[in-house]
């Protein structure tokens, strides 16, 4: 019995580069959940500086999950927050309510807006509706979302932004917005958020100039 | 623990004996470097496993081998940068020029990760790291030991050009981990954690408002230079970024006790 079990180790242990750790120990419980950890390349036409080279599951408050790269097909402005943040976020927030209140509608329609919380313990999806509510946020183009940790810090490492969380459970973070093109690639990102950035917003318009829908081809 | 031993004699036997082990390391109360000010209570880090070695390229070479979505040339560019595997010979051969008992460098964050999470692990993180890499020979807590940190601090100033040692010649802390200081550094899971600061790649307007939260955070044991420079370096990194001397092992949760 000894024997099948020390086999049954070794197997475990040769397969892959798996349980190099104690196999023989019951699975402990992990602070660092890593379960939702799907940092392998996409395997299509993705470009490779895309950042829906990053394949994880987004829950949006009020939709069933989504995959990251599904949000591919259309521009997208990205950024990251906490929803008990007093002071940087809400002005991220109104910053990005000003820069799509400067859209043709037309535009408004087709730019779709991501804010993913750090804060993978409080930033439940009953605090991130309220936040939406005192935010006024009722566009279904605004995706405000969680995600597992793992994701949240590989999203935030691709976009470069930092982030820590304090003892108080406040977080000192990088105030960034991203703006990626139909394909996932970034074109453009700003840190000004108390002040307009025309610059910016220019981006914003080129981009949606450049990838309005075509016209129907009628060819047979 | 009597079948574990006897599991590890088969694995060398099978010539396998490289492969890392993990050991266990605290459950401990960590006076963190990182502490946001003087007087702040010492982090809880919990009961980890971690690898008493750095990956090595010979470990790297078999997981780009079942994992060619890693190999050099196949990785996307926004996982590694073009220095991603760039001293070995090819995508998936190391040549004769690297050796595989050698630590693997030259690998970016993401690609550090996903050979982890194969590995049935993950990256420690800064503070695991920290408590790990507290230890010498003798102490768990060797960082007030004078001698010790001039040892690491001769590290510094070796010649960056000079090939790396292969792992393993380190003496073993009192956890029996190895070369945690003194080879190369070690990517760990947050390392965008450690210093919020502006985005590099835009700086230079000091009145624009980059941060919520706290502000700056104070850097407590400043004379521990060794550190800092950890903190610094991996601060300074991209997620796919690569580096000569960076590479980095696993840690896993720990059994508690």
């Amino acid at each position: 019995m000894k024997w099948i079990t020390c086999a049954l180790c070794v197997s475990l242990l040769a397969v892959g580069l798996g349980g190099r750790a104690s196999a023989a120990d019951p699975p402990p419980i992990d602070h660092h959940d890593m379960s939702g950890m799907h940092n392998m390349p996409a395997l299509d036409t993705t470009p490779g500086d895309s950042l829906y080279q990053l394949d994880f599951s987004l829950e949006p408050v009020g939709n069933a999950p989504v995959r990251f790269a599904s949000l591919r097909g259309e521009p997208l402005l990205v950024t990251m927050f906490y929803s008990h943040c007093t002071s940087v976020c809400p002005l991220v927030t109104t910053q990005l309510q000003h820069m799509v209140a400067a859209l043709a509608p037309a535009d408004r329609r087709r730019l779709r807006i991501l804010m993913l919380s750090f804060d993978t313990v409080r930033d439940t999806p009953q605090a991130l509706a309220a936040f939406m509510a005192e935010h006024h946020i009722r566009d279904p183009n605004w995706l405000i979302a969680r995600a597992k940790p793992g994701d949240v810090r590989a999203l935030a490492a691709a976009l470069g932004i930092q982030y820590r969380e304090l003892p108080d459970h406040s977080f000192n973070h990088s105030a960034l917005i991203t703006l990626l093109d139909a394909q996932g690639v970034p074109r453009a990102r700003t840190q000004t958020i108390t002040a307009q950035d025309p610059e910016f917003l220019s981006s914003v318009r080129a981009l949606l100039a450049a990838e309005s829908p075509k016209p129907i081809d009628k060819t047979p | 623990m009597k079948m574990r031993a006897w599991c590890w004699l088969l694995l060398c036997l099978a010539g396998a004996c490289a492969a890392a082990e993990r050991l266990p390391i605290g459950p401990a109360e960590l006076d963190s470097v990182l502490s946001t000010g003087a007087g702040q209570p010492p982090v809880h880090v919990n009961r980890f496993v971690l690898d008493r070695l750095p990956v090595t390229n010979g470990e790297f070479l078999l997981f780009v081998r079942t994992h060619p979505q890693w190999q050099r040339g196949h990785a996307p560019t926004l996982f590694a940068d073009d220095d991603y595997l760039s001293h070995w010979a090819g995508p998936d051969a190391l040549g004769a020029a690297t050796q595989a008992d050698q630590p693997v460098t030259r690998v970016s964050w993401f690609a550090a990760r996903a050979y982890c999470e194969a590995a049935g692990g993950r990256l420690p993180d800064w503070q695991e790291w920290e408590l790990a890499a507290a230890a010498s020979e003798h102490l768990e807590d060797a960082r007030k030991d004078p001698a010790w940190r001039e040892r690491i601090l001769d590290w510094y100033s070796q010649p960056a050009s000079k090939p790396l040692a292969r792992v393993g010649l380190g003496p073993p802390d009192t956890h029996g981990v190895q070369d945690l200081h003194g080879l190369v550094w070690e990517w760990v899971e947050d390392f965008n954690s450690l210093i919020v600061s502006g985005d590099s790649r835009n700086q230079g307007d000091p009145d624009k408002l980059k941060f919520c939260g706290a502000g700056a955070l104070s850097l407590q044991g400043r004379d521990n230079f060794a550190i800092l420079m950890r903190i610094a370096f991996l601060s300074s990194l991209e997620a796919r970024s690569s580096a000569r001397s960076l590479g980095f092992r696993c840690a896993a949760a720990g059994a508690s006790r």
